[in-house]
């Protein structure tokens, strides 16, 4: 019985560049039902359009794995959008 | 079931590395080799002189990661210990950023499995670090964690 689905909640985490170019280490964010990593990413590209640049060296994460663009989002998802890495 | 040693240890640091006593860690008796790499902060000499280096991390990721890289090594190698130490914050020139220890019966698993564990945590750890200079400071080129799988269909 579909009526309106409310948004689900997720928890978005920056670093390195990421964190500089969007001034934000991590924050609640609302996803629409359905909605996969990629769609989460543009929706941070139109909020932080320098962070365009940027988009082909990005590897999301969901709950701590590497995931592709295309995963759905859950609730109560913790996601990062994780610039090169350089340790070591 | 990943296959570790409940002995090996692998840590997120803010402070100085002790190399001496993650070699002393992996060493037991029923072993004849201990392999060691010791990364440190670099000098440039090419381009702008480094003043210091800053490493953030995605602490439990990077963490649950480099734990991966340690059941990887134990699958693919006849070693017997595994210490992985990397540091964050800031770090001088010539400061230990990251140091492993391995240990096995015969050297060549103990060279082999070390060598896979510095090139993997490079390519597969969310560590990042920038680069400060005289008057500025960028971030280090990195590489890009190879793709990830498709999703599995929800269950």
């Amino acid at each position: 019985m579909p009526s309106v689905s409310p948004g689900i909640r997720v928890k978005v985490l920056f670093f390195g560049r990421v964190r500089e170019l969007t001034g934000l280490r991590e924050e609640d964010g609302e996803v629409r039902e359905g909605a996969t990593l990629g769609d989460l990413l543009e929706g941070y590209i139109q909020r932080f359009p320098q962070l365009a640049g940027f988009r082909a060296s990005l590897v999301a994460s969901r709950n701590q794995e590497f995931a592709a663009w295309d995963t759905r989002i859950a609730g109560g998802d913790e996601i990062a959008f994780l610039p090169p890495v350089s340790g070591g | 079931m990943p296959v570790t040693s409940e002995n090996d240890l692998y840590e997120l640091v803010r402070s100085a590395i002790d190399p001496a006593a993650l070699v002393r860690h992996v060493r037991a008796g029923q072993d004849g080799a201990i392999v060691t790499f010791d990364g440190f902060v670099r000098q440039e000499s090419h381009g702008p002189a480094t003043k210091y280096l800053e490493y953030e991390a995605y602490e439990p990721m990077a963490l649950a990661k480099m734990r991966e890289i340690g059941s990887q090594m134990h699958e693919r190698f006849a070693i017997h210990g595994v210490a992985m130490v990397h540091r964050l914050g800031r770090l001088d020139i010539g400061e230990t950023s990251v140091f492993i220890a391995v240990s096995a019966p015969h050297r060549a698993a103990a060279f082999d499995a070390c060598q896979f564990a510095i090139d993997t945590l490079k390519r597969t750890v969310p560590i990042w670090k920038k680069e400060y200079f005289q008057d500025g400071a960028i971030w280090a080129d990195g590489e890009i964690p190879p793709a990830a799988p498709k999703p599995k269909p929800a269950s």
